[in-house]
């Protein structure tokens, strides 16, 4: 009777308790896949440091999947190497390799398969074709991973953190370089990106694609092939981020196309071949920026509309500003130029001259670039003076009315 | 006399645009159409105008929507990337196209070409994509 007890006593402990598999060389379950056809939902699996190299692992059970100093998971650049299909899966502490490297199915170092409430945290992931990719997936976490790959310009290679038709992710904290694109929205809602870091890649730290109210907040953005873009987008949200060394023809610090109704408020465009390039966009706001050493600080195409351009600073740029119509639709009011030349005799902190940040050499350089030549040439700079006095080429409403005296301390 | 009548045509023909396509730098070169940069070899494509200048895209939907935006542009000949290799340009009327399925190209346009009728074939199931022809696809836009 008591041993009776015993056991039913045992069976109920382990059906109302998790259990934790152990996982490596010392144990008596030597491969994950043993381990995860033993496990049951809730169940933790603790994997010891060691290299695994068991194909695709999939998991298709709500567990913890732990790494105890970064096990290693080698693909042996055949197949995707970790797939998550199920809910409320945890994975941490891995270092995910070598995935294979396709075109026709994309796989990664860690897909989730539309699901919900995955967590993927401090892991490592080196050389795969994508790094983490959330398809048709909800409320998940990405977060602390160091995410690597060594893309070069002639040679295909995915993305690093890829998020498609998702909802609710909270992408934090993630070092990305060397992929194509660090960071990839597409028909993603109500996310926010926030504290990451993502330079080195092939095209872009970061980019949009039809993806509305969403936040990008506090990261950095160094050195990419063309810098960040967000594309065919509305309602988003870009604080305190930096935006630096993004050169070439094709390269902008900020490209902004086909967007609607979003705020750019404190960042840092530095030492771009041009800080923001704007097409199609409307009714966005552009505050308290700081815009120093680039090429062209903002580049405003003529389909641009009901920009407001307030309180930003532009220091040591080429261009300040530069257009390609003679339409002018967006406002730009108490802006620090360090181009002006005015004077403010009631001292209100504003200068009593209006600023026209839109230089004739800006406007004949948009033609014909190849008058770049002509830069700084006496001819040319006295143009520029006439020009400031009588406007004839350059639209005389595109004009800063309060510029500020004293750059603004951001 | 012949020598400077032959000197001169040969001068012309050089001086004539060529009907070739200029290859595409892949995350150099960046599209005309939607300005984002151009990374994969699968999808892209090149319009060669009459006045020999070229205009490269990251999607053949690009491509499309520029021409039917740009009618000023008098358009020599259009070129597009083959699908079963990579980053090949070839000449688009003669090409054979495939659509929507799994193919997923950079603006969603979500166009497949190929040189030959036994690669669309093959790739057809692989992809469960719909078979079109230039004309097809050339009315879609």
């Amino acid at each position: 009777m008591k041993k009776i007890s015993f056991i039913v006593f045992l069976l109920f402990f382990s059906i109302g308790k998790a259990a934790t598999i152990q996982v490596g060389a010392n144990f008596p379950v030597k491969k994950i896949k043993q381990a995860l056809a033993l496990a049951k939902d809730g169940d933790t699996i603790l994997v010891d440091s060691g290299i695994y190299k068991e194909g695709t692992i999939l998991i298709n059970k709500k567990i913890y999947f732990i790494g105890k100093n970064f096990p290693v998971l080698d693909g042996q650049h055949k197949k995707e190497v970790l797939s998550i299909n199920a809910n409320d899966v945890v994975v941490k502490g891995f270092k995910v390799i070598n995935s294979g490297h396709a075109a026709l199915n994309d796989p990664c170092g860690i897909r989730v398969y539309d699901k919900n409430n995955v967590t993927i945290q401090g892991n490592i992931l080196d050389n795969n074709f994508f790094g983490i990719y959330l398809q048709n997936s909800t409320n998940c976490i990405v977060k602390n991973n160091i995410i690597k790959a060594y893309g070069k310009a002639e040679q295909l290679i995915g993305n690093g953190i890829h998020c498609w038709k998702s909802s609710n992710l909270q992408i934090i904290g993630n070092k990305i370089t060397g992929h194509r694109d660090g960071i990839y929205f597409e028909f993603v809602t109500q996310s926010v990106i926030w504290r990451n870091i993502s330079n080195n890649n092939v095209r872009y730290g970061l980019h949009f694609m039809f993806s509305n109210d969403d936040a990008y907040i506090t990261n950095v953005f160094k050195n990419n092939g063309a810098g960040v873009a967000v594309m065919f987008t509305k309602n988003v949200k870009m604080f305190n981020n930096y935006f630096e060394e993004n050169w070439g023809d094709s390269a902008y610090g900020l490209l902004l196309k086909e967007i609607a109704d979003s705020y750019i408020f404190n960042n840092r465009f530095a030492r771009n071949t041009s800080g923001i390039y704007m097409e199609g966009t409307s009714r966005i706001k552009v505050e308290k920026n700081s815009f120093e050493s680039n090429g062209w600080g903002m580049k405003i195409q003529a389909s641009c509309m009901e920009n407001e351009i307030v309180n930003n600073n532009f220091l040591k740029n080429t261009f300040d500003i530069s257009t390609n119509g003679s339409l002018v639709l967006n406002t730009f009011n108490a802006n620090y130029w360090d181009k002006y030349e005015g004077y403010d005799l009631d001292k209100d902190g504003m200068g009593d001259v209006p600023y026209h940040p839109l230089s004739l050499f800006a406007v004949l350089t948009e033609n014909t670039p190849s008058s770049m030549l002509l830069y700084r040439s006496f001819m040319i700079t006295l143009l520029d003076k006439s020009e400031k006095v009588l406007p004839s080429i350059t639209p005389d409403n595109f004009v800063d009315n309060k510029p500020l005296m004293k750059s603004l301390p951001l | 006399m012949k020598k400077i009548v032959l000197l001169f045509s040969s001068l012309l023909i050089i001086s004539c645009v060529s009907n070739e396509p200029k290859p595409i730098k892949l995350n150099v070169d960046s599209c005309e159409f939607c300005k984002m940069t151009i990374s994969n070899g699968k999808f892209g494509a090149e319009l060669l105008t009459k006045k020999g200048r070229y205009y490269k895209f990251d999607d053949l939907s690009c491509m499309m929507h520029y021409t039917k935006e740009n009618t000023n542009v008098q358009v020599q000949s259009f070129f597009v990337n083959d699908y079963a290799k990579d980053n090949t340009l070839i000449p688009a009327e003669q090409c054979f196209y495939l659509h929507g399925g799994s193919i997923n190209s950079p603006m969603r346009g979500n166009f497949a070409a190929f040189a030959s009728d036994k690669d669309q074939d093959d790739f057809q199931k692989q992809l469960n994509a719909k078979m079109l022809t230039w004309e097809q696809v050339f009315t879609m836009y």
